[in-house]
């Protein structure tokens, strides 16, 4: 039985004060292991986001703990959240929020840069990967210049290069057509069977039953759903 | 880090040309004026203290509380000195070359009309260092041996007769003929020469009015450290003399030095003063471009700081970009100063007609320079202090959302 390395204990996101109080999220707990590929599903609206959010260190619950490889991040300050979201963390946008001035080698050498690693070791790392992504020949290209499938492929190279224990992805599918989705899927597969975490948001059935979890929101419940 | 930000920062800047260029050429700017303004204050101190310690030597002994008045030629307080002050100087040890300016009025006569005009009476060689640096509008110094021949000021010349008085003119001072040798040119206010004055030798004074008022005296020290002490014996036993503690005064080109330069240090903080209006405007300039750029680049910020860019982080990207900005703009104004500088000092050569032994070189110093680089990498930090901070402050998540 392998670790967890999100544990949620009755985490809640409100907004507003009472008795005006919306629940974004409501008392939720997860137990997501070591190697887990869960998908999460749910109308608009209905708390992804602001779970996804909860999980990836954006924001902090309104109650209750998330526990992240064993260290419980609603105490955290800003920085120390900031060095969560770098070392365990891999962040993927459905509009793949590279950084517009960088070329592809440089996107992925931003988080490596801002963890410290020399830069050597850096442009290194940052080639390997993007070689894994099958974007070997647009280093030097700018966002601007590549596909939305390239593109996304240069954010999950990104989100690899800090060796994070868990990968959370945004619709990462949900601005590319079917062949680049699949092949992004198919990266992500890959990095999960490599022992990595991965958590997907979606709105696509048939990638939610690629996963081996699959969770279901609606109006800010999570449950569990058996595919 | 360090290296990535500067990466960063530049890119950034690239990006967003031409409104770089306008903040940074604000910046310039300001220092090209500082610059220009130092250089200017500099060249004027080096030219005054060149001018005047070639006298450091010498010791000035007036009548009265003010050096300055004595300078002015005839103008003079109607105290005289006596032989006896004159022998008490040349009996002391260490003073040398004791000479004596008499002053007084005259009757002179030009062309039929006749004016009471102040009279000088200079030893040629004392007269001939004093009025070095003042420039002649026509003809020659007395020359040692010249005998009723006189120098005489601009307004004597032009204004106090009918006719203008040209080199060779004949003027008769108390019937007496004279002959111009050379005319000053116009000195305005603080002039050594008065302007309606007229100079001629001790000896011809002495012959034409029979008296010897002594106005001031000169001399000069052997040793140039002993110049103060020797100033103040001068004074206390002058004053003993005429049983006054005011009637002397004993100025050395020393301390004249340091007043005119604390007169100029003055003039040169109060340029460089307003010269830093143009700073601050700039330095609002960069922090409006800076307030602009976290505002566009919100989603940048909420991406770097997802992807786990701390606060610092943050912050440090923004203050490199203002301090490139300022150091970049003050590099370009420190070279467009150097031009500046140039400029100015030719208006201000034209303008003023100073003399021509009193031409102005702008000087620009190491130090204006470097104050130059480091105001303007403060101005940098400062006003980009404010944007950056709140470019950190940015909830990612807001950031992220933001379209």
């Amino acid at each position: 039985m392998s670790k967890d390395v999100i544990v949620t204990q009755n985490i809640s996101k409100t907004y507003g004060k009472p008795p005006l109080q919306v629940y974004a999220l409501r008392e939720t707990n997860l137990h997501i292991k070591q190697g887990d590929y869960i998908a999460i599903i749910g109308p608009s609206g209905s708390g992804k986001s602001t779970l996804m959010n909860l999980l990836g260190c954006l924001d902090k619950p309104s109650s209750g703990n998330i526990i992240i490889d064993g260290s419980d991040v609603s105490t955290l300050n800003e920085n120390e959240l900031a060095r969560i979201r770098r070392e365990k963390i891999g962040f993927i946008f459905q509009k793949y929020n590279l950084i517009p001035t960088l070329n592809a080698l440089e996107n992925v050498e931003l988080s490596m840069g801002f963890a410290g690693v020399d830069s050597q070791t850096r442009t290194k790392k940052a080639k390997e990967l993007l070689e894994m992504v099958e974007l070997s020949k647009r280093l030097t290209h700018k966002p601007s210049e590549m596909s939305g499938g390239e593109q996304q492929r240069v954010a999950i190279a990104r989100a690899l290069s800090n060796n994070p224990s868990i990968i959370l992805a945004d619709e990462p599918t949900g601005n590319v057509d079917t062949k680049s989705g699949d092949n992004i899927m198919r990266i992500l597969e890959e990095v999960n069977k490599r022992g990595e975490t991965i958590i997907v948001v979606t709105h696509n059935m048939a990638i939610a039953q690629r996963a081996k979890r699959v969770l279901r929101i609606q109006d800010g419940e999570v449950r569990e759903e058996h595919v | 880090m360090f290296r990535d930000n500067v990466k960063l920062a530049i890119k950034n800047l690239r990006n967003r040309f031409s409104r770089s260029l306008l903040t940074l050429l604000g910046i310039s700017i300001g220092i090209m004026a500082i610059i220009s303004l130092l250089a200017l204050g500099e060249g004027m101190q080096q030219a005054i203290t060149g001018e005047l310690s070639s006298l450091s030597d010498v010791v000035i002994v007036s009548t009265g509380g003010d050096v300055f008045s004595a300078f002015g030629g005839g103008g003079s307080t109607g105290e005289y000195f006596t032989q006896r002050d004159i022998a008490v100087i040349e009996r002391l040890q260490g003073v040398k070359d004791v000479s004596t300016q008499l002053s007084g009025y005259a009757l002179a006569e030009y062309n039929g009309k006749k004016t009471i005009v102040s009279l000088t009476g200079m030893e040629i060689g004392v007269m001939q260092l004093q009025y070095a640096s003042q420039n002649l509008a026509a003809g020659e110094f007395l020359n040692e041996g010249d005998q009723n021949k006189i120098m005489i000021g601009y307004s004597i010349a032009h204004d106090t007769f009918d006719a203008d008085i040209s080199v060779g003119g004949r003027i008769k001072i108390n019937g007496e003929k004279f002959f111009v040798s050379g005319i000053f040119g116009k000195q305005g206010f603080g002039g050594v020469s008065s302007d309606s004055n007229l100079l001629m030798s001790t000896r011809d004074f002495q012959k034409l009015t029979g008296q010897s008022n002594i106005s001031l005296i000169y001399l000069r020290v052997e040793n140039v450290n002993e110049a103060e002490s020797i100033a103040s014996t001068i004074q206390n036993a002058i004053n003993e003399n005429h049983g006054r503690k005011d009637y002397a005064t004993a100025t050395t080109m020393t301390s004249i030095l340091e007043t005119v330069q604390s007169i100029t240090g003055l003039l040169q903080v109060v340029l460089v003063g307003i010269a830093s209006i143009a700073l601050v405007v700039a330095s609002i300039g960069i922090m409006n471009t800076m307030l602009t750029s976290v505002m566009e680049r919100t989603r940048e910020i909420g991406i770097m700081k997802a992807i786990g860019a701390t606060n610092l982080d943050i912050m440090s990207i923004f203050i490199f970009e203002g301090m490139l900005l300022s150091s970049v703009g003050g590099i370009i104004g420190i070279i467009l100063g150097v031009f500046g500088s140039q400029g100015l000092t030719l208006i201000l050569n034209n303008v003023m007609t100073m003399g021509p032994s009193m031409n102005l070189t702008p000087i620009i110093t190491i130090s204006s320079v470097v104050l130059a680089v480091t105001v303007s990498l403060i101005v940098g930090v400062l006003s980009s202090l404010y944007p950056a901070w709140k470019a950190a402050r940015m909830s990612p998540i807001e950031a992220v959302r933001y379209e």
